[in-house]
């Protein structure tokens, strides 16, 4: 069985051999990407926004807006994927080579149904951070209430030993 | 696993149930007579006794699951925990936090100092 060896490494080392000496006689690290980039032959995106259904070519079917009613949505989706499951079942009884057309309505819906979910991912992030937030200032109020009692704690021990300590 | 994430096992699961649901019952069906002039089969041997569930069952029992695997994701659409107004009322929330979050990391840290360097409480 032949194997393949590994890739040897890039060939820019060369290039650093009197990196000691003179520090400047070395290119300079390239800057980050910036923009699209393309990997092992497909192309992506520095910028990590989620694109919008109609970039994907997919028609979107709950109504678009700025604040969308998502606990609504996902349910009409919910009773829209039944009812075309159940009509792909007749469609399979009475007409079975007419199934395209009712599949590609389903695969649809799924596509709706999952970029809705999607888009509840930055919200998720934002109540995330609110709730990390909260328990940051809560952990330090607790932290100075804490301070606070035992140099009254301290305070009282010592009046007290020092009391005990001039009895005698 | 956050809701977000069962919400979307959930989606796929219905997909899975739905295409076993469908395979399952054109793979498996009994035959369909094309004419009465046609013999019927031969009976077939008595099946053997490991195939638990006999076919006449199937459909219910997939339809069955089906059904309750979208009230579930019905039901996890209702504990999703979407209280608030929209983005902007979140990022208003964050900057008072933020705002708040300050004013208390002054007093610890003052508290933390007076404590440490043994100076008079106020």
């Amino acid at each position: 069985m032949a194997t393949a060896t590994y890739p040897p490494p890039p060939p820019y080392y060369r290039l650093y051999k009197d990196y000691l000496q003179d520090p400047k006689s070395a290119p300079a690290p390239p800057p980050p990407v910036v923009g699209t980039y393309v990997c092992f032959g497909s192309t992506y995106t520095t910028d990590d926004i989620l694109p919008s259904l109609e970039e994907q070519g997919v028609r979107q079917l709950y109504p678009k807006g700025s604040n969308i009613d998502f606990k609504k949505e996902l349910r009409t989706l919910n009773r829209d994927l039944l009812l075309h499951i159940l009509e792909l079942a007749d469609v399979l009884v009475s007409r079975p080579s007419q199934y395209a057309r009712r599949v590609e309505d389903i695969s649809l819906i799924f596509k709706n149904l999952h970029h809705l979910l999607n888009s509840l991912r930055p919200h998720q992030g934002r109540a995330t951070l609110i709730h990390i937030l909260e328990l940051q200032i809560q952990r330090r109020k607790q932290a100075v209430e804490d301070i606070k009692r035992r140099r009254e704690e301290a305070q009282k021990l010592l009046k007290e030993s020092l009391g005990a300590f001039e009895a005698q | 696993m956050d809701i977000i994430s069962q919400l979307q096992e959930q989606v796929n699961s219905i997909a899975a149930l739905t295409f076993n649901t469908f395979g399952t019952l054109q793979r498996d069906a009994t035959p369909v007579k094309l004419s009465p002039n046609y013999p019927d089969p031969p009976p077939a041997p008595v099946p053997p006794p490991d195939d638990a569930t006999k076919f006449e069952d199937q459909p219910k029992l997939m339809s069955a699951a089906l059904v309750k695997a979208a009230k579930q994701f019905d039901a996890l659409v209702a504990a999703l925990p979407l209280s608030d107004g929209g983005e902007e009322a979140q990022l208003k929330r964050i900057e008072e936090l933020q705002n708040e979050l300050r004013q208390v990391q002054e007093l610890y840290s003052q508290a933390a100092d007076n404590c440490l360097n043994l100076k008079k409480p106020d």
